[in-house]
């Protein structure tokens, strides 16, 4: 855990170690495409964002950070490496101690996930501690991973996580926040929640406390989804229906994110703006590719011996 | 921080804080506080905090009159307990300390932050509080109503692996995917057909994957609630949902 928390504190960046084949967790059956875009905005003076995309780990990563002056930044930047550094170390110890208890009935891969965000929690917190300039930084986090046939989705605040299956998008996460509590006990409505005065309470953040609980929910993945991680200055700008048509409409990820993240700064750009959009795609020979109705009877057959 | 509290012939229909833009009340769906009734002006009103942390009232020349305390009112200060009556509502006045300790937090902020739009962290005890406060005051209880039982799937038709499954998982999946968690058996069945997840508050939620699943016979394209007795189906195959002992 020492050596951890230096190597964390001390690299500003982590650079993405080099390839390594992932033998803690099966090879997922899909490729991942990503795309991501941060932008200051149009009103902020920094970009307090920040996001990693860990492909060789299948792992993305967004973050959007408070605190006074560049505080913020760091509570982010900080949050987003020390989700990664853990998964990354679970890797190459597979017996690495889990922080936190394990939720009956996950996955190892979302169990490992949601030690990460305990694990950020805490190199944010004693940072935060450390630094008086620092003080009362905090940070959300949003993370997914893909394993086999899955995805974990884990978050603490209010940066969310979207799936577009079909035409239809879901939000996969339920906001940490004061307003989005008062919807779900029907105090408030959704536009309330969204003109309120309180809408930017979070009830739980990363580094504000010394322990936090995270949310992790799995997901199967079905070729063709497409996966939004954003922060709230993209949703506070843009509606469910244009974020479902950017992501239906661009074939590419980083130009749905590029899009994304343009039209929300042309809405307002009130805060910082980030996107991460993922394209899990099944790789070819995997079983259930193959979109011929031949291809589909044999492995059909196949699955019966 | 002081709170409002509509009620309408003694129901509670909303609370709200007052912030540092006050709230307007009024018919309009614009205003922080919305009375649908005819007999209220589109602006009716507003409460907003005033000088050395009054809470003041100013009635905008409606039609029917703003009264505080039985007396029709244009501009007044407010203090807790105070009972503000628009048309057939009621607004409450009261003062609320589970606030104050955000209101401190924001005060310790950099003061060169942009003013607006600044997230912040609503502090443990404060948090605790709120959320006993509003749990004893919500409607809906938060509870699933057989905690105790063990949430089933019951296979009614079609060929899978067994004849019932214990919804233990955080997600379910139906398909003929080894991963599977209700497998598949017929020839032509999709990897993954649906999936099922289980909440924060241990309700459950059908959601489409290859196919859409219906419930009840509705096409589940929004991930749909299950509640005890609901028949699910999907690739040929149908499930009853049961909680059991």
């Amino acid at each position: 855990m020492p050596y951890l928390t230096q190597l964390v504190l001390n690299t500003p960046r982590l650079a993405a170690p080099a390839a390594k084949a992932a033998t803690a967790t099966l090879q997922p059956a899909f490729t991942v495409e990503f795309g991501a875009r941060t932008d200051t905005g149009r009103v902020r003076k920094n970009n307090e964002d920040s996001f990693l995309a860990a492909p060789e780990m299948n792992l993305f990563v967004l973050s959007d950070g408070m605190g006074g002056l560049s505080a913020g930044e760091v509570a982010s930047r900080l949050t987003v490496d020390s989700v990664a550094a853990h998964c990354r170390d679970a890797e190459a110890d597979l017996a690495l101690e889990f922080i936190g208890d394990k939720f009956a009935g996950s996955s190892p891969a979302s169990n490992r996930l949601a030690s990460a965000v305990r694990f950020a929690n805490r190199i944010v917190y004693h940072a935060a501690h450390r630094h008086s300039g620092q003080h009362g930084m905090g940070a959300t986090v949003v993370a997914v991973r893909f394993t086999q046939e899955r995805m974990t989705v884990a978050h603490v605040g209010d940066s969310r996580a979207y799936r577009l299956r079909g035409q239809h998008l879901e939000q996969l996460t339920q906001d940490h926040s004061l307003v989005a509590e008062q919807v779900r006990r029907g105090q408030i409505t959704e536009f309330e929640a969204g003109v309120s005065e309180l809408r930017n309470v979070l009830m739980r953040g990363i580094g504000v406390e010394s322990e936090v609980e995270a949310d992790v929910s799995e997901e199967c993945v079905m070729d063709h989804d497409v996966v939004l991680l954003c922060s709230d200055g993209l949703t506070r700008e843009l509606s469910h229906c244009q974020i479902a048509d950017v992501l239906a409409s661009q074939a590419c990820a980083q130009t749905a994110a590029d899009r994304l993240v343009d039209l929300a700064s042309q809405a307002g750009g009130l805060d910082n703006i980030t996107a991460v959009v993922v394209r899990p795609t099944l790789r070819a020979g995997a079983p259930g590719s193959g979109a011929r109705f031949f291809g589909k009877w044999f492995s059909g057959l196949a699955g019966q011996l | 921080m002081h709170k409002l509290v509509l009620q309408f012939e003694n129901t509670t229909l909303k609370e709200m804080f007052v912030g540092r833009s006050g709230v307007k009340i009024g018919r309009s769906p614009d205003n922080g506080l919305v009375i649908d009734n005819r007999a209220v002006s589109h602006h009716h009103a507003r409460v907003f905090p005033g000088i050395e942390g009054r809470l003041m009232l100013e009635d905008f020349g409606s039609m029917n009159g703003t009264f505080v305390n039985g007396q029709r009112v244009k501009m007044v200060t407010l203090k807790a307990g105070d009972c503000v009556a628009i048309a057939k509502h009621r607004i409450f006045v009261e003062d609320s300390n589970e606030m104050d300790g955000l209101c401190m937090w924001k005060a310790a902020t950099k003061p060169d932050a942009p003013k607006m739009d600044e997230t912040f962290m609503l502090a443990t005890k404060e948090r605790a509080e709120f959320l006993q406060r509003i749990a004893a005051e919500g409607e809906q209880s938060q509870i699933a109503p057989a905690r105790l039982k063990v949430p089933t799937l019951f296979v009614r038709k079609g060929k899978t692996s067994h004849a019932e499954y214990l919804l233990t998982d955080q997600l379910t999946v139906i398909g003929k995917s080894e991963l599977a968690t209700i497998r598949l058996r017929g020839w032509f069945a999709p990897r993954t057909a649906a999936q099922i997840n289980r909440r924060e508050d241990n309700s459950f939620y059908l959601g489409a994957a290859g196919r859409i699943p219906r419930i009840n016979g509705h096409p589940a394209i929004h991930p749909a609630k299950l509640a005890p007795g609901d028949l699910i189906e999907v690739a040929g195959v149908r499930l009853e949902f049961q909680y059991c002992d």
